[in-house]
């Protein structure tokens, strides 16, 4: 089967590990490769994302079953939009629980949708023992783990295991505490300030950026091909075996 | 072998989900590619009829001619099963009526296999109902159904009164039905067609439909939860029963 697009969601059950930044970034990356996309803010409390993209992404709520319409019908639409999901870690078991439920990752590889969950890996036990319940009820979604250096240079790679065809663990690198001020900002897209660099951003400092930002596309770039290739060689398997 | 089986789906009390029950049957025997008919005692109107006009026929089941298109059709049907959804009210009725056509003798002789689903109630009226039908269950495969699908809670229940009125059937099975979600269950209402088309996403008259994913994804789960109960409780067993329960009956 091949794939139209993906639907990434970025969870961890913890807070402030980084969620909102991987999906800014990721939402930019689509947009930087010319790509429709839009991304769900699941955090209720403190809607962060719909700030920094305005105009590509929205709030969401699933307490309620409208609610729960609204975002999943929309996931799985096969529409030739790049989804993104700021899973809030307060959303994180109801999520899960209702995509469980509703089968929402068999649905969405049916309807040639690749789900993908970046999970934020810490070496908590909460986030350890979610990441296996991930892995255990979702075999259709492809897991990705994310060390984040900015919560610490371990990589914790045993407890957060990945399959041995699809996408290995992404590495998010850390950024000097100047540029974080920079990308801090409301609104701020990495994909604006990927050319020249703006009037009131340092020369070095848009520099680094971009470094720092061509060595998370790239990463991200990687966890896609991960993906597809994964996609062609089950797709071969099954032709093979009927 | 199969066996002509009939299903009797009542209570003695109204609003307490009969037809979701028998609808969630024929989809059950429908996926198991058994043949099925149901009839519908709610004459005139037909909740059952709604859902799966193919399969079912109106019927006033107190009246002899309509027992006779029931009954005297069990070996010729072309459907192995029979469903009937007994209107409230009716199930003892219907049950010594049974009775006095010798129907309920020729299933302890295992011609026929019969069932019946017996849907409770929240209210302790529920349990007397068990009692009375209990006289004139015979030999039935007796199914005691808590159906929370309408959001029972059976708050006057105590299990100790429960379980003296549960004993007095001989091999009654309990089976629950869960909760179906709210927006879900009238989803399903307003499109009126079986639970598996609307999984399907599927209208009444075969064709594409439009229905929300989430609330199709939460008709799938529950619905396997309910043939998961039908499953546990060997429901195919009864329209072909194993071998060696047909060499342990021969054998008397």
């Amino acid at each position: 089967m091949s794939l139209h697009n993906f639907v990434t969601i970025i969870a961890s059950p913890r807070s402030r590990v980084g969620k909102t930044l991987l999906a800014r970034m990721l939402a930019d990356f689509y947009l930087h490769n010319g790509r429709n996309v839009m991304a769900f803010d699941l955090n209720a409390d403190d809607p962060t994302l719909t700030q920094f993209l305005p105009a590509h992404s929205t709030v969401a709520e699933i307490s309620d079953t409208n609610g729960q319409m609204a975002l999943f019908d929309r996931l799985v639409a096969d529409d030739g939009v790049y989804k993104v999901v700021d899973l809030g870690h307060k959303a994180f078991r109801s999520f899960f629980t209702v995509a469980g439920e509703i089968g929402f990752a068999e649905e969405a590889r049916r309807r040639s949708v690749a789900p993908i969950i970046l999970f934020i890996a810490s070496p908590d036990a909460t986030s350890v023992e979610a990441y296996a319940d991930l892995r255990r009820l979702f075999p259709q979604a492809a897991l990705v783990p994310v060390h984040n250096e900015m919560l610490g240079s371990a990589q914790h790679r045993d407890k957060f295991p990945v399959p041995s065809a699809g996408p290995v663990l992404i590495h998010l690198p850390a950024l000097t505490p100047g540029l974080r001020k920079i990308i801090e900002r409301r609104p701020f897209s990495f994909v604006d300030s990927s050319g020249a660099a703006p009037l009131d951003v340092p020369l070095d400092a848009h520099i680094e950026l971009q470094r720092w930002l061509r060595r998370i596309f790239l990463e991200f770039r990687e966890m896609e091909l991960r993906v597809l290739l994964a996609d062609l060689q089950s797709s071969l398997q099954v032709q093979a075996g009927s | 072998m199969v066996k002509p089986t009939v299903i009797l789906v009542g209570a003695d009390k109204g609003g307490v989900g009969k037809t979701t029950v028998a609808r969630t049957l024929l989809d059950y025997f429908t996926a198991h590619q058994v043949p099925v008919r149901a009839f519908d005692t709610e004459s005139p109107k037909g909740t059952l009829k709604r859902f799966h006009p193919d399969v079912t026929e109106i019927v006033d089941v107190t009246a002899i001619g309509d027992q006779m298109k029931i009954f005297d059709t069990l070996g010729s049907a072309d459907a192995k099963v029979t469903v009937i959804d007994v209107r409230a009210g009716l199930l003892s009725t219907t049950l010594r009526a049974l009775n006095d056509i010798g129907f309920i003798e020729s299933a302890k002789k295992g011609q026929i296999s019969f069932a019946v689903f017996h849907i409770l109630g929240p209210s302790i009226a529920s349990l007397d109902e068990i009692a009375e039908t209990a006289s004139v269950v015979g030999d039935a495969n007796y199914f005691l159904v808590k159906n929370f699908v309408n959001n029972a809670t059976f708050f006057e229940w105590d299990p100790a009164t429960y379980n003296s009125y549960f004993r007095k059937i001989k091999g009654a099975m309990e089976i629950t039905v869960a909760k179906l979600n709210e927006m879900a269950c009238e989803q399903v209402e307003v499109a009126s067609v079986p639970f598996v088309g609307f999984v399907a996403n599927k209208n009444a008259r075969g064709e594409a439909a439009n229905y929300s994913f989430v609330l199709r994804g939460y008709v799938r789960h529950w619905l396997g939860n309910v043939w998961g109960e039908y499953d546990r409780v060997k429901l195919m067993d009864l329209i072909a029963p194993k071998a060696e329960d047909n060499i342990r009956q021969a054998a008397g």
